[in-house]
């Protein structure tokens, strides 16, 4: 009987359950939280809404959901172009670097580079 | 490591971490004493919402909800027995792949946890024995000591300061075991990886792991997560705890799993039925909910809440391991403390028994043991720990295989005698 100010909080969350307008608020949560260097929320975001953004039947949120989702998509394919850049970079030149290499270095590995 | 600070909430963090609301179903046990109307007035919005939809299923009367518990019990048991299976299968498997590739869990260590000061470097076996009888004491008294504290906590609805507590834990579980993990993971594997690089991976790990736990989430990506953090938690214990203490460890537990759940001073027992009073689902406990959904009678779309209808729901606490039947809304649940210790039997016998014989042996008690578990549970309808039986059975499995199977085993092949 308590809906609207009263959300309960679920154990299990089933997207089916929701009301649209708690659908959208969700994926914009995401969406917003995604920008704290979070690019793993975003492929959450785009993976968990996806069927809801392009799927489903239309209604009303559905629009703002896709544009949510869709700049989701965006942010963590330029999130996975530069990670893989800076990879790439560091692993190639790391050697070279010497000190500042080191330094940056988590692991080292042993033995001959 | 002393890790004082991470055990010492390495109890409670079993208690700790999942969603810290409680579960939008409380827990309803189908007692005849119970008012069923009353029920309805008293509980919170969605459990309303929910007796609505139940309709016949929860809110109905007596007779026909013992008639509906049992067919339930029939239809669902197995499914409910699979759905366990599953990730508490997964959580092992990740401890034991862990323990049998990096080395860093298996290796002898001279720091122990502060709970086990008693070292095991002793020269005669009988002081080795002493030792690990006296570790085990102190963590026991410890575990007791921080549950009663918990159940007093709960008692005074101190909602905050647990909730607090909670969070604490599963912040360090996400972010610290699992840098020191990834740390241990890279140097196996002989790779060279940067700051920044694993920055970015332990702070979105982390991150994405306290929103899924503590606010919203996909469900498998929830489900995932526990069974990591459970992992984590287990291999921390495998290092960290003496061997013989261990085992002892790991027994007693069992016993006070026992006695904390069924004797009617538990502390175990005294928060359920406080929870009952107040008609509340049961402080926020570490949780793995299979869930779901099986809309089953579920009322329209518009009804958004875990509707009560005819599933049954296992609810297992971790703090003791309790393992309670819960009419709500469909899947099954199992409380974390239940994976950990299951895993830390697996791990200890993956990384000190003779080879895969004793590990598969220990798994396959494990599971026989969880399934004996919830048929009891379906049996007898209330709250039933759930270590006692899976952790019997797999000390008895592990030392037999490992005493006399394996060489046994051992000895036939020499011999190439096939039987």
């Amino acid at each position: 009987m308590l809906q609207g100010k009263q959300e309960p909080r679920q154990i299990t969350m089933n997207l089916e359950r929701l009301p649209n307008e708690e659908k959208l608020s969700l994926c914009r949560k995401y969406y917003l939280g995604g920008f704290a260097f979070l690019p793993f929320l975003w492929l959450v975001n785009v993976v968990w809404f996806f069927r809801e953004a392009f799927v489903k039947p239309a209604y009303t949120e559905q629009l703002q959901i896709k544009t949510y989702v869709k700049r989701s998509a965006l942010g963590l394919l330029l999130w996975v172009a530069v990670l893989t850049t800076w990879i790439t970079i560091f692993q190639h030149f790391r050697a070279e670097w010497g000190e500042v290499g080191d330094y940056l270095s988590f692991t080292i590995p042993l033995g001959i580079p | 490591m002393n890790a004082s600070d991470s055990d010492d909430d390495s109890y409670t963090e079993r208690s700790a971490l999942v969603p810290s609301e409680n579960p939008v179903v409380p827990s309803y046990r189908p007692d005849p004493d119970l008012d069923a109307a009353g029920d309805t007035v008293r509980r919170a919005g969605p459990a309303a919402a929910a007796a609505d939809g139940g309709g016949g299923g929860g809110g109905g009367s007596d007779p026909e909800v013992d008639a509906d518990d049992e067919e339930l019990t029939l239809k669902y048991g197995a499914k409910h027995v699979i759905m366990l299976f599953v990730p508490v299968t997964l959580c092992m498997v990740v401890v034991v792949a862990t323990i049998k590739s990096v080395s860093f869990y298996t290796e002898k260590t001279d720091q122990q946890l502060i709970y086990t000061p008693f070292t095991e470097n002793t020269a005669s076996v009988g002081r080795r024995l002493l030792n690990s009888v006296l570790n085990t004491i102190i963590m026991i008294s410890v575990i007791v000591v921080m549950t009663i504290f918990l159940v007093v906590l709960y008692k005074y609805r101190c909602y905050k300061f647990i909730h607090g507590w909670l969070i604490l834990s599963s912040l360090m579980l996400l972010f610290w075991f699992s840098f020191m993990y990834l740390g241990q993971v890279f140097k196996t594997y002989n790779l060279a990886v940067d700051y920044p690089t694993v920055g970015v991976i332990i702070w979105n790990f982390g991150a994405v792991g306290m929103i899924c736990i503590h606010w919203k989430g996909p469900l498998q990506l929830q489900q995932a997560y526990l069974i990591l953090i459970s992992a984590l938690m287990a291999l921390v214990f495998i290092k960290y705890l003496p061997e013989w203490s261990a085992w002892v460890i790991l027994g007693a537990i069992s016993v006070y799993d026992l006695v904390a759940v069924l004797s009617p001073k538990g502390p175990l027992r005294m928060l359920v039925e406080t929870a009952q009073e107040r008609n509340e689902p049961i402080f926020p406990a570490l949780i793995y909910s299979s869930a779901m959904m099986w809309t089953v009678g579920m009322a329209s779309p518009a009804d958004y809440q875990l509707t009560e209808s005819e599933r049954f729901q296992v609810c297992s606490r971790c703090v003791p391991g309790v393992l309670q039947v819960c009419l709500s809304a469909g899947g099954v649940k199992l409380g974390l403390g239940d994976f950990i210790f299951y895993s830390v039997l697996v791990g200890k016998a993956a990384a000190t028994g003779g080879d895969w014989n004793t590990t598969l042996a220990c798994f396959v008690a494990i599971l026989i043991g969880l399934c004996l578990t919830l048929l009891l549970l379906a049996i007898f309808k209330k709250a039933l720990p759930a270590l006692p039986i899976s952790i019997t059975f797999g000390l008895v499995f592990y030392f037999s295989t490992d005493f006399l199977v394996q060489p046994f085993m051992d000895n036939l092949a020499a011999h190439q005698f096939y039987i």
